[in-house]
């Protein structure tokens, strides 16, 4: 029992310890200037116009990035864009990218896994996306009853003023710099030019920001840190634990190498329970160095934050229930798929 | 007045009603505050964000949570 408990410590120390100051702290102040600085109404404008499904699903892909960083505001959104007019494509899109690849989630997948990895996550996350989102509209093309939306265009705000858009360049530098520049030696030489890049940030903002906006900033930010950063100690404590708890055989024969059936069985875990976000990425890990292969990692990578049984129900509620299963099924699906052949063919020594 | 705090149950629109509670008191507002959960009222009350603040049918707050003096200041406006 001590040895367990050891374990979910050890765990703790070695993710959030290492990663707090360099990976933590800057994902969440660029999180938290997403949600201030960005005008997201603005974006949630031209998403609801009708355009064509090659579009709409592409802009959709790229604006899931901006729109929700946690999994809590992705349902509101998405059920909002979907009776407002919206295609039902493009609602379901959102769905899926959202938590399955905003900024906080790939920054710790790509300081835990590497950058292979994180690129890996993108990329799948948004062919998935217009796969899900063409069978969506597809299978429920004549349903959909919401008005549609007006075709013209009415002029819009900004969606970034240019100086805020610097400024989240420049955090978004002290968040990848210190990550990808220093790969070896100490940790202390990380967290020095991660120190030196935060002052570079945070005079800019001083300079240039009027303190209303700045404070506005801070707020965000502190409520990505509430919302996320207890779930994920307590998540990556379990993580530790899970991993002494299970024998390494087991993860050797259920989820090692690129087969179909391992990259099935991690879709299967990522799709019914439960992951906060960002504790995904620990868990993978540590499945990994147990022997999971790399292609029913993605698989997990992907589908864990995204979907959980909760949230099937939560998507029943507000969509009904044909369409979260039709959704459910075709993620799962996919993941499986996309596990196996990144596994197979982009993965492959 | 009627306020209405547009959310799914989250920590953020909870802290947003909590505020708007704050505000109502701070000026002596007796105000009916409700809860709006289902997200197909959102979109017909033009909710594109949550959680969003709207009194008597107008959008005051959305995509964040307002604080008690901001809320203190639209509503003391809303009422002049």
């Amino acid at each position: 029992m001590r040895d367990v408990v050891v374990a979910g410590l050890l765990a703790l120390r070695d993710y959030v310890a290492t990663h707090v100051l360099t990976c933590l702290v800057p994902a969440f102040l660029l999180a938290g200037g997403i949600v201030s600085f960005v005008n997201r109404e603005v974006i949630l404008e031209y998403l609801g116009e009708k355009r064509s499904k090659l579009s709409s699903f592409s802009l959709a892909s790229i604006a899931s990035f901006f729109v929700a960083a946690c999994s809590c505001t992705v349902i509101p959104v998405a059920s909002g864009l979907y009776f407002g007019g919206a295609s039902i494509g493009v609602a379901f899109i959102i769905l899926w990218v959202a938590p399955a690849t905003n900024i906080l989630a790939l920054t710790y997948t790509g300081s835990l896994l590497g950058a292979s990895m994180a690129l890996a996550r993108v990329v799948a996350a948004i062919i998935m996306a217009f796969l899900v989102g063409s069978t969506m509209s597809l299978v429920f093309q004549k349903e959909h009853t919401a008005p549609a939306p007006s075709g013209e265009s009415q002029p819009k705000g900004a969606i970034l003023e240019k100086r805020s858009a610097l400024l989240l360049f420049l955090v978004l530098l002290s968040l990848l710099l210190p990550n990808y520049l220093i790969r070896s030696g100490p940790y202390l030489h990380k967290v020095i030019l991660w120190a030196v890049l935060t002052v570079l940030f945070a005079v800019y903002a001083k300079l240039t920001l009027p303190p209303k906006a700045i404070r506005e900033w801070l707020r965000e930010t502190l409520w990505f840190v509430r919302l996320i950063f207890p779930l994920l100690l307590l998540g990556v404590f379990v993580v530790g634990v899970i991993g002494k708890l299970l024998p390494e055989t087991w993860i050797r024969a259920w989820l090692g190498g690129n087969s179909m059936r391992s990259s099935f069985l991690a879709t299967l875990i990522g799709a019914i329970s439960y992951f906060a976000t960002l504790t995904e990425a620990p868990f993978v890990s540590t499945l990994m160095k147990l022997g999971m292969g790399k292609g029913p990692a993605l698989a997990l990578l992907l589908t864990g934050p995204g979907l959980s049984l909760p949230n099937w129900l939560a998507i029943a509620r507000v969509f009904g229930g044909k369409k979260a299963l039709v959704y459910v099924t075709t993620i799962v699906l996919l993941g499986t798929v996309v596990g196996w052949f990144f596994g197979n063919f982009i993965f492959a020594p | 007045m009627n306020i209405a705090v547009f959310g799914m149950g989250c920590p953020k629109c909870k802290a947003t009603e909590q505020n708007v509670r704050e505000a109502c008191k701070a000026l002596g507002i007796d105000a009916e505050v409700t809860h709006v959960a289902d997200p197909r009222e959102f979109a017909r009350a033009g909710v594109r964000m949550t959680p969003a603040v709207v009194v008597d049918g107008t959008v005051l707050f959305s995509g964040k949570v307002p604080t008690v003096e901001e809320l203190k200041e639209a509503l003391q406006k809303l009422r002049s």
